[in-house]
């Protein structure tokens, strides 16, 4: 699964810790889901859409 | 919703309270079965330990529940790979006994344990981590 959680971040000048302590997940989390080696589950999809008001598939896309 | 670092340093109070209670029973049993010779009370004695580590065992699953996502799910790889590989090895040497290994003691059985799932965590966590991610 690809996503723009990487460049949405950096638009809002926020580190990998600073996304981690605003969904409550480890920095390793973040680090993990922005370079595809792990697909967020539904709830945690949603925190993410929710905190950069988007829609879940303007953020994630299949491969 | 708890931050890593509180759950953690959490984790290391509750860890670090049950494993001091542990040793000190560890020594205060070892300290009375020198002396105590009746035959129903000694196992009892002999068992002191096993109180502690129950705690243990509740602030590993408090710990557990506390995790994040993908933290659960490399620790459920890892636990896994402890648990198939413990298997293997102890159930290994069982049928080298059965040619004429000598018995080993059933506190082997731990540290193989221990080491299995270490080699798990590392295992694990280099599958989710690395790439152009980063510290950042």
């Amino acid at each position: 699964m690809n996503n723009t959680i990487r460049d949405l971040r950096a638009a809002k000048n926020w580190s990998q810790q600073d996304l981690a302590d605003q969904l409550g997940v480890s920095r390793q989390t973040v680090n993990a889901i922005e370079t595809g080696r792990y697909d967020p589950s539904l709830p945690l999809a949603f925190k993410l859409a929710n905190l950069f008001a988007k829609r879940i598939e303007q953020m994630f896309t299949p491969d | 919703m708890t931050t890593c670092k509180t759950a953690s340093k959490r984790y290391a109070i509750e860890f670090g309270a049950a494993m001091a209670a542990y040793v000190a029973a560890v020594f205060v049993s070892a300290t009375l079965l020198k002396t105590v010779t009746h035959a129903i009370i000694r196992p009892a004695v002999a068992l002191l330990p096993m109180v502690p580590a129950v705690f243990v065992i509740i602030a590993i699953i408090r710990q557990l529940r506390r995790l994040d996502e993908l933290q659960r799910r490399i620790q459920f790889e890892a636990l896994a790979i402890s648990f198939m590989g413990t298997a293997f090895i102890t159930f290994g040497y069982g049928f080298l006994q059965l040619v004429g290994f000598p018995p080993v003691s059933w506190f082997a059985v731990w540290p193989i344990m221990a080491v299995l799932w270490l080699a798990g965590l590392w295992f694990s966590k280099r599958r989710y981590a690395g790439g152009d991610g980063g510290d950042e």
